[in-house]
């Protein structure tokens, strides 16, 4: 018997799948709000009062409907963040982010969800800290479509240095 | 271990074409609240399970329940996901309970067809080396099925077409159907041709859509209605993912899922024993198919079964009596459809579309092309 090559077949395939998501009563108010007043809004629960950022419909620890809107300020507190070394792409336009780059979560003031998004700071572990203090920077009126693209990323607050440093 | 279970609730939403207010979890709440409210429970308290139907592919995004975990309860407790027909979710809810793990289980499904291209979608149910590069889809495989059922027994496209005149009609009767009206046979078979021998007036069109049901132990089921229910008998069944590998003619899972179903209920004759039958029939062909599967007739026999009135609701074996999923019923939620409609019937609810004495019903449903998984619900006062 002769040795001989062995070929393995594979075959190429993009599975590619349009969506249009609804992003229903809840999340249209807030994404208007944003886009046309540059204006934040949560929801609060009736009962344990967590204030709930995406909005949604139900309180998932309650069980019940949320109900009052609630007007967050658009400042808060980095309560986690990575430095991302991967070019990951945005699925709505197809690009990769840049890498290096910096994904945070802020806790805006009042609220008791976190808002993930990116942050404008150097991609520097002594220039990123957890406790940093934040703020929303949004596109100029006019330019803004209703998505959550109209937050262009969290911007440090000046003044302030890494504890300990 | 718990020895029957019962349905005690069903909320089904409005069907149809689009909902482009309301997203996932909204439409979920909307039958969940309903659901809840009618059979006075609470969550979290009064329900131990929840399990909920939806597909990753038709949701856009992977475990796609998690859009509704929360309204369903699910939030730091139990939810479990299937991806197959609503029907079998009814089948996975009632095996928790009868395990004796679970006494009260909320099941849900939801979909919303118009949020993507139903033949894109799909096309990925088929396997990425060879049938998928064809670009098929389950409209073009259903019509090979049609193709071979007609050939087989002689039937003609006018068979088809009184399934459609029949299920539409009964579709006005319905208050949930939206796709009701009187059509001709000669109207059905003019519309125009999508993939002969199915034409438009032949496929259920695409909806969007919720279901949610309650099932609970017997002892349960006592103390939340006087009205329950009782799942008699259930039984699933797959064939070949390949159709190469079938005769798209037979129904072989189906009378597979039909004969488990029945044994466990003790139903020996179907045709005799059985009141009503809500079958899932996304195309009209399907709907003659599954009722031969079912043993409801002989095969090839449906098409006469129907001609004669007999599946008519006042006929003697009513089927789809809802209108079917022709009057316009999400995928998916199509099987949780059936049993809820089936529900209704036996409760004496149905209003002007309500079937006579009805104590015994059976509901199918399906998953992948051409009928691939059955499911069989056998119902009973």
């Amino acid at each position: 018997m002769t040795a001989r090559e062995t070929e393995w077949i594979s075959i190429p395939m993009t599975v590619d799948v349009p969506y249009r998501f609804a992003a229903g009563r809840y999340l249209t108010k807030t994404l208007t709000q944003l886009r046309d007043n540059g204006r934040i809004f949560a929801v609060e629960c009736p009962r344990c009062r967590r204030i709930q950022l995406p909005p949604r419909i139900v309180c998932a620890q309650c069980h019940v409907r949320n109900g009052r809107w609630v007007e967050l300020p658009l400042e808060g507190t980095l309560v986690a963040f990575t430095i991302m070394f991967l070019p990951l792409t945005d699925p709505t336009t197809g690009k990769p982010h840049e890498p290096p780059f910096v994904y945070g979560s802020v806790r805006l003031d009042g609220c008791d969800s976190v808002l993930d998004h990116l942050i404008h700071a150097e991609p520097d572990r002594g220039k990123v800290w957890v406790g940093m203090r934040c703020r929303v920077v949004l596109r100029p009126p006019g330019e803004r479509v209703g998505d959550l693209s109209d937050i262009v990323h969290f911007e440090p607050l000046p003044d302030q240095s890494r504890p300990g440093s | 271990m718990n020895e029957r279970v019962a349905i005690v609730g069903v909320a089904q939403s409005r069907f149809a074409p689009r909902r482009p207010e309301v997203n996932y979890a909204e439409l979920a709440y909307e039958v969940i609240s309903r659901v809840l409210e009618e059979t006075g429970l609470s969550l979290p308290g009064d329900i131990d399970n929840a399990v909920s139907c939806s597909h990753d592919i038709w949701d856009g995004q992977t475990i796609s329940d998690i859009g509704i975990t929360d309204v369903i309860g699910g939030h730091l407790r139990t939810e479990e996901k299937m991806a197959m027909d609503g029907s079998t979710a009814v089948f996975y809810g009632a095996a928790g309970i009868l395990s004796g793990e679970y006494s009260c289980t909320l099941l849900l499904a939801h979909t919303k067809m118009s949020q993507t291209n139903r033949n894109i979608v799909n096309n990925v149910a088929f396997d990425p080396i060879y049938t998928r590069m064809l670009g098929f889809d389950y409209t073009s495989a259903a019509a090979l099925q049609a193709r071979r059922y007609l050939y087989k027994y002689g039937l003609k496209r006018e068979d088809f077409a009184r399934v459609v005149v029949k299920n539409l009609r009964n579709a006005l009767l319905n208050p949930c159907a939206w796709n009701g009206r009187e059509v001709t046979v000669s109207e059905v078979l003019s519309s125009p041709p999508v993939a002969p021998p199915i034409h438009r007036l032949d496929m259920a069109p695409d909806t969007d859509g919720a279901v949610a049901m309650i099932l609970a132990s017997e002892e349960r089921a006592r103390a939340i209605t006087d009205r329950p229910v009782w799942i008699l008998g259930m039984g699933t069944s797959y064939d070949a993912h390949y159709l190469g590998d079938r005769d798209l003619a037979d129904v072989k899972a189906l009378r597979e899922a039909a004969a488990r179903a029945y044994a466990m209920a003790g139903i020996r004759n179907p045709r005799r024993d059985v009141d009503l039958v809500e079958v899932g029939e996304e195309f009209s062909y399907q709907e003659l198919l599954w009722i031969e599967g079912l043993g409801l007739c002989g095969r090839g026999e449906a098409a006469r079964l129907t001609a004669s009135g007999a599946t008519a609701v006042g006929g003697s074996i009513p089927v789809n009596p809802s209108g079917g999923l022709l009057s316009g019923v999400p995928i998916n939620v199509a099987g949780l459809n059936r049993v809820a409609e089936a529900v209704i019937q036996l409760r004496g609810e149905a209003g002007e579309r309500q079937v006579k004495g009805a104590q015994v019903a059976v509901a199918q449903g399906h998953s992948g092309f051409c009928g691939q998984h059955q499911c069989v619900v056998v119902l009973g006062t």
